[in-house]
């Protein structure tokens, strides 16, 4: 007996009974489907979280140039205690490194007016001045391992020039990757100025959406001109915001900005220093440890030796957050000053939510997949028990002209991997239409990986077997008498 | 010359809630190459019993039975499968043709099973060729619900046929056509015995059936009352000739 004779057999039996064939394939690629568009909508808004996270730079540490604390006592780790928070005023002396002595920063005067490390925060004064990271820094710091993209930034001020239209804004030298990190990003036209442009110092500017209207209007500026210090600039593209939280507005630093590559900033103001290095990390938990990485690596390539403090600062988003996000500075100060490691405990606490909620993700899509999979299989062996009892007679025929058992046993698994294959594949079909549709319409990023097509797939067709077998052996165990008999 | 069906103290009983049912009381029957045998007897005779022996879809509960030298009696479900599909065709009252099927693809199917691999082309030219033996060639791509009962029972011979089998069964072969027809489908039964020298059973509960036969066995509750040569044998070729319809497509 011949295997292959066995499957033209079930072939033939299945395009005999087209209806049955056609309500037993739509179980099955119902099933499918809904397990692949669940999978793919699940993993999809999986990711849509991560990338909210990311977005909101949980994973994102900024490498500034320049300590402004270096000299200042950090305070004790009881300090959280009420009574105990010290004035960190008090304790700040003058950095012998910086370059340029200022009235305002003796920290022994006594002013009658906010001093700018007041009104700005002293985590903000002074800081980026100093001209202690270069372009070779950004590049060691892409070596380290867990570090995702490192960026390079410059930033200026500079009116921007077209026709007669002047814009007073803000100007960054960046890394091409930025987008990368910039998560909430999105391109009205155009798009962000390539490596490749980067690397040979050509004159093209990305424009932020307001500075663009501003400059251009509604129209797409792409391919227009535009002055930077009297040189001319390319548009290659116009950048907005892509999250709801974050609109654009004149003034700020993101979208009333233009960007540059760094390099071609470099050699036209004759820079070799960069402000900062914006750092993001492959997994949001990873920051603490990579942010210590950093630090030491610096700490080599800028040769500063045991008792020397650091010439440059890391800050995680989350500290910075906190330092900025209505906490007065000195209370931001002392709690960030005293909780070591506060974005670890933080960072860590969020990593381990969102592991936690993809984990009930995952257990969501699984239960879903595997009751979709159970009804299709039992929908199978419905329709599969059905025929047997209805083609008893049919059985009993093949029986008479000499069909063995393991012939029909055969003969009806192949009937049913069929249809459960073969639904499984219209299934898939379906599936990718749907989960591409939906995210069409809500904007919601789905991905199908081949794995799940693939894992689909083999279920099926073991859903086929397992919920096959049972009828067809049922089927092969018809005696050729009591078949022929049956009316 | 070595009988191609021996049958020796066959017995068969059934039981049907409390009752013991005796379909076959010790039969022993001898068949030989070549004759048409027609086995008679009213319901419930024991003679469809016989027959289901014979055509190795049941067992006999004790006795022997030898076709074509092989004890066959007590075999494995597989080898009375190889059996079934190499030695015995069977034609049946109710055709049993496979619904929604072309002609051709009906008549193929024994060559779907059993021992060895025939190909796709081998298959149709030999169930062409089998539907060409029964005359209904032309109807070969014809759905088996859009043929008549007799050329239904023409397309169950020709499945019958294919595998060259030691004997035919016919179990009412004709119970279920107008007469007309069912002299077409005995003229076809008679020309296979004297043309092709096959072995033909035929089990029926009409005399005028049985008398086309050269042979009659007749049953009577589990046992063969009579065996006799036919002396009246009917000659089916010589009554179509006599009848005033015209008819199509006959051997």
């Amino acid at each position: 007996m011949a295997l292959s004779n066995s499957y033209i057999i079930a072939l033939k039996a299945l395009r005999r009974n087209k209806l049955q064939t056609a309500l037993t394939m739509l179980g099955m690629t119902i099933g499918v489907a809904t397990v692949l568009t669940m999978i793919a909508l699940g993993s999809g808004a999986q990711k849509a979280i991560q990338d909210q996270v990311k977005a909101a730079g949980m994973n994102m540490l900024i490498v500034t140039a320049g300590n402004y604390q270096a000299q200042r006592e950090r305070p004790p780790d009881d300090a959280i205690e009420m009574g105990a928070i010290r004035n960190p005023e008090e304790e700040i002396r003058p950095h012998l490194q910086m370059a340029i002595f200022h009235p305002e920063d003796d920290p022994f005067a006594i002013h009658d007016h906010p001093t700018a490390r007041q009104r700005l925060g002293d985590s903000e004064a002074g800081l980026g001045a100093a001209a202690t990271l270069t372009i070779d820094d950004a590049n060691a710091i892409r070596q380290i391992k867990g570090v995702q993209y490192a960026c390079e930034g410059i930033h200026e001020n500079v009116h921007v020039t077209a026709g007669d239209i002047r814009w007073f804004t803000r100007v960054h030298g960046d890394d091409s990757s930025l987008p990368e990190i910039r998560r909430s990003w999105k391109f009205v036209h155009g798009s962000f100025f390539s490596a490749r442009q980067q690397k040979k110092n050509e004159q093209v500017v990305v424009l932020g959406s307001v500075a663009s209207e501003k400059i251009f209007g509604t129209a797409s500026p792409i391919g227009k001109t535009v002055l930077l210090w009297k040189q001319p600039f390319k548009v290659v593209g116009v950048v907005t915001s892509s999250n709801w939280m974050v609109t654009p507005e004149a003034g700020d630093d993101q979208f009333d900005a233009v960007y540059i590559p760094v390099t071609t900033m470099q050699s036209l103001l004759n820079l070799s220093k960069l402000n900062d290095i914006t750092v993001t990390t492959e997994s949001t938990g990873d920051v603490t440890r990579v942010s210590k990485s950093i630090v030491s690596l610096l700490r080599t390539r800028h040769g500063i030796g045991a008792n020397t403090p650091d010439d440059f600062t890391v800050a995680s988003q989350a500290s910075k957050a906190l330092t900025k996000g209505g906490l007065r500075p000195d209370v931001a100060t002392a709690v960030t000053g005293n909780v070591a490691g506060l974005e670890k405990v933080t960072l860590d606490q969020l990593g381990k939510t969102l592991d936690k909620s993809s984990k009930t993700m995952t257990a969501l899509l699984a239960s879903i997949a595997t009751v979709s999979l159970i009804v299709g299989g039992i929908g199978i062996m419905n329709i599969m028990m059905l025929s047997v009892t209805e083609r008893t007679r049919e059985i009993g025929i093949r029986r008479a002209v000499g069909a063995r058992a393991k012939e029909v046993l055969l003969q009806f698994i192949f009937e049913s991997v069929t249809l459960s294959v073969a639904g499984g594949l219209l299934g898939i079909a379906i599936g990718v239409i749907a989960a591409m549709t939906i995210s069409h319409a809500v904007q919601w990023s789905t991905s199908i990986s081949p794995l799940a097509i693939l894992l689909s797939f083999g279920v099926s067709a073991a859903v086929g077997i397992f919920f096959g077998y049972y009828p067809a052996r049922e089927a092969s165990r018809v005696a050729p008498l009591t078949s022929l008999r049956f009316e | 010359m070595n009988p191609v069906i021996s049958v020796r103290d066959l017995t068969k009983t059934y039981h049907v809630g409390e009752h013991q049912v005796n379909a076959l009381r010790s039969i022993s029957l001898d068949v030989s190459p070549g004759e048409f045998v027609a086995v008679i007897g009213p319901s419930g005779s024991g003679k469809s019993t016989l027959m289901h022996i014979l055509g190795c879809l049941d067992q006999p509960t004790s006795g022997q039975y030898f076709l074509d030298g092989r004890d066959v009696s007590h075999l494995s479900d597989d080898d009375i499968s190889l059996v079934r599909n190499k030695q015995i065709g069977f034609v049946f009252q109710g055709f049993n043709l496979l619904a929604r099927t072309s002609a051709l693809e009906n008549v193929e199917l024994p060559l779907l099973y059993g021992t060895g691999n025939i190909s796709t082309s081998e298959r149709k030219k030999r169930a062409m060729a089998a539907l060409a033996a029964v005359g209904l060639e032309s109807r070969a791509d014809h759905h088996t619900n859009q043929l008549s009962g007799g050329q239904q029972q023409r397309v169950a011979i020709a499945r019958a046929l294919l595998n060259n089998p030691s004997i035919l069964l016919a179990d009412e072969p004709t119970g279920n056509l107008d007469s007309k027809t069912s002299i077409e489908v005995m003229e076809i039964f008679q020309s296979l015995q004297r043309e092709r020298g096959i072995t033909i059973v035929l089990i029926t509960h009409e005399m005028d059936v049985a008398e086309y036969g050269s042979r009659i066995v007749s049953f009577k509750d589990g046992n063969i009352v009579s065996d006799v040569p036919n002396q009246n044998r009917r000659h089916a070729s010589g009554e179509l000739e006599a009848s005033p319809v015209p008819l199509e497509g006959v051997v």
